[in-house]
Parts: structure tokens; sequence; C-alpha cells
């Protein structure tokens, strides 16, 4: 018989409480895993999609707090398109819209010139040409989902478009996405002239000290802002708000799972105050003694995240499965975040695990044993 | 050279309450090395406090408590003691319910340094030496009261102790089993040469110690013995 052994014999004694608090810490840690993979994927899945559209600089209008909050004239776009260094700029004015069939997708809205067309990815179908109205690509899961393909005619906005190609990129935003022309968005959602943001294409993107000049360069108009579009999102306050909600609930319910922790071993301990009597009178020094009640806690802990992770990771798959969620974000929890979170839930719950283990340990021998 | 004695106290008296209850007052006594020693006496005269203040589950209030003439004042140094040289034997059996009478055995010798494949060894050889090797595998509840107390005195000795302390071992126990019980200690004492403390309220058990320590209202008195007792070999 070894220390680990004699724990779990203690936790066997009480096997609905013991299974019980495992649980609650399986929760904790899949809901930690579910809700910060959440913001990350939020986070990865918005920069992936404009990643995959071959931008290196995201122009928006100056103090907007998130992507979406609010739009810049088109007439920027030529004035941008000259400075040196700039190879290609689009514009891009992206909307919620409502489909005939009752499903809210990303519409975006884009110029027939843009550079974004060289990088579309194509299942079936074809490109729009130049100056046509009313047409539309679909993403591959939307079409799926919706169950259209090339030939077929979507409802956004009230509005008919034909749908002409089915798009296949790897993003999951991308992927669920609705390309229009500029015009029929800017017509639909009352934004004529409008956009959410351009996008530039460099000449040279790893070079830092060309980004800088031509990021100041497109700033000297005091509206703009221009951003390294792998940094766009970084202060973004919608992306910050979800992060900070999500890691608070995460956090929230990771505490809450070693509180069972604690409250588990606490009863434990108040349980078998006479047995811990004699493990000292036999001769448990005190450090063996609260070692035995944290060995105790870290199976807790540790049975708790293993089935966490397992929680987390269906969790995840089952958020992704919702079409509300699932059309803008892949839930995609990282090994480094599982990894951490079991191992900060095992952390925590050792820790948790020492107040039960320091009151064993405080209480008189004689006491224990009812000899005072 | 006299050697120092196994136990000595000097003055020592415990009190509880505040000092409203004085369970031992102003002890002197010395117990050495391979000797039997009976505590009597009524109940609550202080004879369990007497046998707690001697292994350290118990402090004392005033005066010192030696260790072969070495004074022992920290519960670290009790701790130690309790665990290499100190073998107790309560009334009441506690043993582990969850745990085999060889695990009950073999629990005592965690923490002695003796890898996990000897502290078996030791803890089966201690339950054949209490006649219980071919029940080493049963729970507590699947044994007799008798057998449980000798899974206890099986605990006791496992560390080959100096001494054995017994409160009142048999005071759970019918006459048939508690009398075995008392034979299994003094077998104990007689061929392993092991120092033997009994706390008794049965006079013909006090009468087989070499010893007889009186309680009586926290005050300790040595009344001649009576008898021839049974001496170590």
């Amino acid at each position: 018989m070894n220390h680990l052994q004699l724990a779990f014999r203690n936790l066997e004694r009480r096997p609905a409480r013991s299974v019980l608090t495992a649980l609650g810490v399986a929760l904790a840690v899949g809901s930690f895993i579910t809700l910060y993979g959440l913001s990350r994927s939020v986070y990865q899945n918005v920069q992936q999609s404009i990643e995959e559209h071959g931008s290196d600089l995201t122009v928006r209008r100056r103090g907007t707090a998130e992507l979406f909050g609010g739009t810049i004239p088109e007439t920027n776009e030529p004035r941008i398109a000259k400075i040196p260094g700039v190879v290609a700029v689009s514009g891009d004015l992206l909307s919620l819209a409502a489909t005939d069939q009752d499903a809210q997708v990303l519409a975006a809205g884009w110029p027939d010139d843009s550079f974004y067309w060289q990088n579309v990815p194509l299942e079936e179908g074809r490109q729009p040409q130049r100056g046509e109205r009313k047409v539309a690509l679909m993403g591959i899961d939307l079409a799926r989902a919706l169950q259209k393909h090339a030939g077929d005619t979507i409802g956004l906005l009230g509005e008919q478009f034909k749908i002409i190609g089915i798009t296949r990129f790897n993003s999951v935003i991308n992927r669920n996405l609705v390309i229009v022309p500029l015009t029929d968005l800017q017509e639909l959602t009352f934004r004529p002239g409008a956009l959410t943001f351009l996008s530039v294409k460099l000449a040279h993107p790893q070079d830092p000290a060309e980004v800088d000049r031509v990021s100041k360069a497109i700033e000297a108009a005091r509206d703009l802002s221009a951003t390294k579009s792998e940094n766009v999102l970084r202060n973004d306050s919608m992306i910050g708000v979800l992060r900070a909600v999500s890691a608070a609930m995460a956090w929230v319910a990771l505490l809450m799972g070693v509180l069972m922790v604690l409250n588990t071993l606490l009863m434990a301990v108040l349980e078998r105050t006479r047995e811990i009597g004699i493990l000292a009178a036999i001769g448990w020094s005190r450090g063996r003694i609260m070692a035995a009640i944290v060995i105790e806690g870290f199976i807790l802990s540790a049975i708790g995240s293993a089935a966490g992770i397992v929680i987390g990771v269906a969790g995840s798959h089952l958020l992704s499965a919702i079409p509300a969620i699932g059309r803008f974000v892949a839930v995609r929890p990282t090994p480094g975040l599982i990894a951490a979170t079991a191992l900060a839930a095992i952390v925590l719950g050792i820790l948790g695990s020492f107040y039960p283990a320091w009151l064993a340990t405080r209480q008189s021998p004689a006491v224990a044993l009812g000899r005072a | 050279m006299t050697p120092a004695p196994l136990i000595s106290f000097e003055h020592v008296g415990r009190e509880f309450d505040e000092g409203r209850i004085v369970a031992l007052r102003d002890v002197n006594l010395a117990i050495d090395k391979g000797q039997s020693v009976a505590v009597v006496g009524a109940s609550g005269s202080g004879k369990t406090t007497l046998i707690m203040l001697m292994c350290g589950i118990m402090f004392p209030s005033t005066g010192l408590i030696r260790w072969n003439g070495e004074p022992v004042t920290t519960s670290g140094a009790w701790t130690e003691l309790r665990r290499s040289a100190i073998g107790i034997v309560f009334q009441e059996f506690n043993l582990f319910p969850t745990l085999s009478a060889i695990e009950n055995v073999e629990i005592a010798t965690f923490g002695t340094g003796i890898d996990r494949g000897e502290r078996e060894v030791r803890a089966e050889a201690a339950l054949k030496a209490v006649g219980l090797g071919a029940r080493a595998t049963h729970l507590p509840h699947q044994l007799s009261g008798g057998e449980r107390q000798r899974v206890a005195v099986a605990r006791s000795i496992v560390n080959q102790p100096t001494v054995i302390l017994a409160d009142e071992p048999t005071g759970n126990l019918d006459s048939v089993s508690g009398g075995a019980i008392m034979d299994l200690l003094f077998d104990l004492h007689r061929t392993g040469g092991v120092t033997l403390v009994v706390v008794t309220h049965n006079s013909g058990d006090a009468d087989r110690c070499a010893r007889r320590i009186q309680v009586r209202d926290g005050e300790v008195s040595e009344p001649a013995p009576m008898r021839v007792p049974e001496v170590a070999s």
C-alpha cells in the first residue's frame, strides 16, 4: 500500500460525494476550455478570414473601437492606391443580413476590381463579371446548410440574388460568407459610398519600415487609421468584451470547482477527525497527514480535469454545431489551452486542499481521540 | 554508571479548562527499560492522561518528561518517538474501516524510511506474531472484537518499539478475548523484552506486572508489589 492507494480508499468511502466532486471539477474544466476556446476561436477565425483575402494593412475610421463599428468613404481608395509601396486597395463592406430562409448570414460587398477576387477558391460556378449586379458567391458551408448550388437564388435583405458560384475558403467565417457586389450591398444597407474598411496590399509587407511609412501616409488623412491586418483585432472592443466575459465566466467556473474540492475535503477531514488522531498517535507527522489529504485533492482534481477535457472538447464541438455560432466561429480549443486548463485545475485543486489539510493537522491528537 | 530510565516524569502536572480541572499533579516517576507496569485507579482518576503524556499525545501543563534521560518537549520529537519507539494500544481498537488487517498494520510503517516491500513483510510478520496471519486481508468489520484488538497490537509492534502503552486494551472485550490479549501483550514483554505499561481495572492483569502505579485524584503513588511479576527474558 502507498499514499495514493490510501487516498483512493478514503475517496471510495463516499463514492457519490467523490464522484460528484470530480464531476463538478470536470464541468468547471469543461466550461473553462469551452468558454476560453470560444473567445480565442472568435479572434483566430476573424483574423484568419481577413488574412485569407491577402490583405496586409486594414484601414478603418480612426477611433473605431471594433471592426464593424464605423464606416469610411470609398473615396479614400484612389488616394491610398497612389501611395508608393501600395500594390492594390480594396474596399469591403460587411453586414449581417437576413435571408429569405430566416437565417442570419454575414454578407460582404466587394468592388468589381477588388484584389480579393484573385484569392477566391471556387468549388463550383464562376466569379461575377465586371458590372454584374444582384449576383452572389456563397461559402460552401452555408451553401450546404441552406442546400444551395450555383444557379439557385437567395433572398438577402429582401432582394433576390442569383448564386453564381460556391466558394471553398478555409476559415469558418469565409466558408459561411455571402459575397455580393459592393454597390448592391451599399444600396440594401442604405450606405451608399460607404465601406467598413479598406484592405491594402503592399509591395513589401515584410519590411517594417515600409509598412510604417505607408501606414503614416494613409493616416495623413486625419480620419483614418491603418493597422497591420494581423493586428486588426488586437484592440477590438467587441473581441475584448467577449474575451473578458468568457474569461470571467471561465474563472468563476474553475474557482467553483476548486471550492467543491475544498468543501469535500473539509467534510472528509471533519468526518475523519478520529482517524487523523490515530495517524498522529501512530507516528504520522503533520506533513505526512497534510500530504495524505492533499493527495486526495490531487486525485479529485486530476480525475475531474481528465473528464473536463472530454467535456470541454465535446462542448466546443456542440457549440460549433449550433448554426448561429457555427457560421461565424469554429470553437477549437488548442492543445495548449487544454493542457494549461487541466494543469491549472489540478494546481488549484491541490491548493484548495491545503486548508482542510492544514485544519487536519491543527487538531490535537488527544482531542481527536476523545482523550481530552 | 546507572542507565537513565526509559521514561521519567519530573514534577509533571496536567490541567484542563484553564486550570479548573487538575487531571494530574506533581507526578514524579521513572520507568526502566524492560519493565512491566500496571496503571490502576478509578475512572477519571487520571490514568489515561498519564498514558497520553507518556506518548506525547498530550503535553504536560507543568514539569518535564524525559526519554532515556533526554527531555522531550516538541511535538516533532514526540512524533518521531511514536513512530519508532512507542506502540500504543487503545481500548477502542481504532482501526481504519476501509483498510484490511495487514494494511491497518502497515500504515504505522509509513514514514519510517523502509521501502514498500519491507513494510509489507514487517506488517505480515507482526500479524503472524499476534496469530492473525490467516486473516491478513480481512476488513475490520469481518473480524471479531478480539481479532481487531490483535490487529491493533500488531500495529503497535510493527516498528519494533521499546515500549507498548496499552490503555485498557481489554475494556471492550469479553473475558476470554481480553485474557488472550493480555497473554499476547505479556508474551511480547517476556519474549521481546519490550517495556509494557498497561492501564487496567483488572487486578489480575495488574498483578502480572512488576510494578503497580496507583492513580488517585490526579496523584500517583506506588504500593509494594503483591506477587512475583512476569519478568522480561
